[in-house]
């Protein structure tokens, strides 16, 4: 399971970054800084009436969701993987939705929008290798009763033998 | 393990799940842009009462008769000095002179490129275009232009802008020009002022009504910098 945990550690690590944006996002926002950017739509972007869901800031969606994303890649079991693809992959629907109101709707882009875009692809396609892996329960499945055999080629089971020093003459 | 789906049958619970929450959010977030959201095509604006703009027709970013042989477009920021200038010394001399008699419209095309100030003024300069109140939003910002990103172009100057043009409501502005709409607007505006290849302002473009324009360097910014071509053009 060696794949699992690096797939975590690796899920949790690009979530982290997410909330790194969402969290600069709604600081410029609530302290009315100048945002930084260089595509040169991120102020005009913030404002409009798409970047806020009933009155929540798409930015603090984002947060929920990527701290939900660093929760998911924490927990283990197979209930952890559903729901950490399931957010994942509605993030990226989301995201794509909220890309095409940049680019056809409104005309401008903002470099931090791609940036999570990019992330949550990313963290899309973590979440559905890890789910696709084999389930974690093989590992601690109960032994059936019946004669036991040893397993071809597994060093585990075997009886370690008492190694004996070659005698010298 | 038990209690969990099967491989196949985790990946088709993982997708409808996603399908469900993404499907409601994109409608929550159509539903609660389209509450702050304007609709197109709205009645047409009373005539706007300043004495410069009184009687004058506008439509969008238009001022004047649309069958007004000549066109003039402005490309022009909001928070630029010397576009504020422009627009106390020279503007009033050409609606008296050209526009009021259906002579010259005037297509004031923004440009957002000082800073946030420029991009909020303009917005609501937009969304008052939609009212058909654009120049007198655009006006009013110019006659009390302050210094650059200062946060000059507030709520509070925009609703006492708004509160001198009958049929304007200042705080339906306020929310209207974050209108996705709105900005699409500002986009189609600097997309065209990169085409026209304008890279300062106050900039000119001059032509017959409906035909193509080209631009018109101007000697000065007061009226004998652009009075003269315009009386050429008339003359054609």
């Amino acid at each position: 399971m060696r794949n699992e945990r690096r797939l975590r550690f690796a899920s949790a690590l690009v979530a982290v970054g997410g909330v790194a944006i969402t969290v600069y996002l709604l600081y410029v926002r609530a302290s009315g800084a100048t945002l930084a950017c260089t595509t040169g739509g991120c102020e005009t972007l913030q404002h409009f009436a798409s970047a806020e869901v009933f009155g929540l800031p798409v930015a603090a969606l984002g947060l929920t969701a990527f701290a939900g994303l660093v929760a998911a890649a924490l927990a283990r079991g197979g209930w952890a993987r559903i729901a950490q693809a399931t957010l994942a992959l509605s993030a990226v629907l989301f995201s794509a939705y909220l890309l095409w109101l940049q680019v056809g709707r409104i005309g401008a882009l903002c470099q931090w929008c791609l940036g999570s875009d990019l992330l949550i692809t990313l963290l899309a396609a973590l979440a559905l290798v890890r789910l696709g892996l084999p389930p974690l329960a093989t590992a601690t499945a109960p032994v059936r009763p019946g004669p036991k055999k040893r397993p071809q080629g597994s060093r585990t089971n075997r009886k370690p033998r008492p190694q004996q020093r070659p005698q010298r003459r | 393990m038990s209690g969990l789906p099967s491989s196949r049958h985790r990946f088709a619970l993982v997708l409808a799940l996603s399908l469900l929450i993404a499907a409601g959010l994109i409608t929550a977030s159509e539903l609660s842009a389209g509450k702050t959201g304007t609709e197109t095509g709205r009645e047409p604006a009373p005539p706007a009462t300043d004495r410069l703009l009184a009687g004058i027709p506008q439509r969008g970013a238009a001022l004047g008769s649309p069958t007004a042989p000549l066109t003039l477009v402005e490309y022009a920021d909001l928070q630029c000095p010397y576009c504020g200038h422009w627009a106390q010394a020279t503007l009033p001399v050409l609606v008296d002179r050209y526009v009021r008699s259906g002579r010259l419209r005037i297509v004031f095309n923004g440009m957002a490129f000082v800073g946030p100030d420029s991009n909020k003024g303009l917005l609501t300069a937009l969304a008052a275009g939609r009212h058909g109140h654009l120049w007198d939003l655009v006006h009013g910002l110019y006659e009390r232009q302050g210094a650059e990103n200062s946060g000059w172009v507030s709520d509070g100057l925009i609703e006492e802008i708004a509160a001198g043009v009958p049929g304007l409501d200042g705080g339906r502005l306020l929310e209207e020009r974050w209108d996705d709409r709105v900005g699409h607007e500002l986009s189609a505006a600097a997309a065209r002022a990169q085409q026209a290849g304008i890279t300062q302002t106050p900039s000119f473009q001059l032509g017959p009504t409906g035909d193509t324009l080209e631009r018109v360097d101007v000697s000065s910014l007061e009226p004998d910098g652009i009075v003269p071509q315009i009386e050429e053009a008339l003359a054609r």
